[in-house]
């Protein structure tokens, strides 16, 4: 009985300590880009999450991979891998990485959120360039791109009227840049091995370049617990696109 | 009225010959849609004796077409193994690891 309760002390503890985001997550996407008003598949984009343990502490693993399927490597091939290593409670990241090759395109990133919780030390480095090293500051809750998306999925939606917001404030090539999470009411979204699921409608919006219209830029996560992202639309200068769940495990 | 159709028809079907080879998925339906238009079109232009060419021209097209259609029901979106990427992710999560072990008063 006291081994049971134990278990019961030690499951619960477990989930409540890694704040929804569980590691040996493995959310699987296929990615679209609309060519002449045709979708066309373009990339495989997977999150995944796995525990990293140091002397000293315990980090949570969150990466995002994207790479274009092997028909168009020979064309334009993307291998991107962007990382992020946060504390497993809060999510506040700890390191983040970024290392992409599209095309003939390369850039490698990596910043150090420093302890005193508003400095970033980062190093860069584009193509053939040589290395540049930088030390900026940036806001007490200022997150990475990928830990965003994690932190995105916190936030209890539930009680959210439509059109209500929240802001966050994100790091991308040694910028800080606002952005703007609004709520869209509630849909149906396929979500591939799932099936079906009722999901929260989100609109993001960011002051940058990078992303185009109003409410063009949009998240769908299953209006549950786990708040999984089955669909991802995206509007940018050059088109749109968009991130369909594939497979989701380890949820 | 029947030659622009004839030219219109031939550079759509080439387009459609090529679109079909590369990898744009369904996007090639767009050229090979407008070469069948035309191919018909200059073919009910054509009397008997010359619609020879244009018939060769709609053969391509809809050859084009059964390509598309079956790369699209056959072949699967795969990524291939990469191992330069595996080596790099391994090598990333070593390196952030020390990076990691080196931060102090987290």
């Amino acid at each position: 009985m006291r081994k049971f309760i134990f278990n019961v002390i030690l499951v619960l503890s477990y989930s409540f300590s890694f704040s929804q985001i569980k590691p040996n997550e493995r959310l699987v996407y296929a990615a679209s880009y609309n060519m002449s008003g045709l979708m066309t598949q373009l990339a495989q984009v997977s999150m995944e999450t796995e525990m990293m343990e140091t002397s000293k502490k315990t980090f949570l693993h969150l990466s995002v991979q994207a790479a274009t399927f092997s028909k168009w490597d020979s064309f334009f091939k993307i291998r991107d891998l962007y990382e992020s290593y946060v504390n497993p409670k809060t999510l506040k990241a700890i390191l983040f990485k970024r290392s992409i090759i599209e095309g003939s395109y390369s850039k490698t990133e990596k910043y150090i959120f420093k302890s005193d919780g508003k400095t970033i030390s980062s190093t860069s480095k584009t193509n053939n360039k040589p290395e540049t090293k930088k030390t900026f500051t940036v806001g007490t809750s200022t997150q990475d791109i990928v830990s965003i998306i994690y932190k995105l999925r916190t936030i209890d939606f539930q009680n959210y009227k439509n059109g209500q917001t929240k802001s966050f404030v994100i790091v991308f090539d040694e910028k800080e840049v606002p952005v703007l999470v609004k709520f869209m009411g509630i849909e149906p979204v396929s979500a591939g091995n799932l099936g079906t699921k009722n999901c929260y409608k989100i609109s993001i919006s960011a002051k940058t370049n990078a992303l185009k219209g109003k409410d063009k830029n949009l998240i769908w996560l299953t209006a549950d617990s786990k708040k999984i992202p089955a669909l991802i639309k995206f509007s940018i200068p050059v088109g749109t696109g968009q991130l369909t769940l594939s497979s989701a495990t380890g949820i | 009225m029947r030659k622009l159709f004839l030219v219109l028809a031939s550079i759509f079907t080439t387009l459609s010959i090529v679109f079909a080879f590369l990898p744009l998925g369904t996007l090639a339906l767009i050229p090979i849609g407008i070469a069948i238009l035309f191919g018909f079109l200059a073919l009910k232009k054509s009397d008997l004796k010359q619609r020879k060419a244009i018939k060769v021209i709609l053969l391509f097209a809809i050859l084009s077409l059964v390509v598309v259609v079956g790369k699209e029901i056959f072949m699967k979106d795969e990524v291939e193994v990469d191992k330069q990427f595996d080596t790099k992710k391994s090598e990333s999560k070593k390196d952030a690891k020390k990076d990691l072990e080196e931060l102090d008063d987290l």
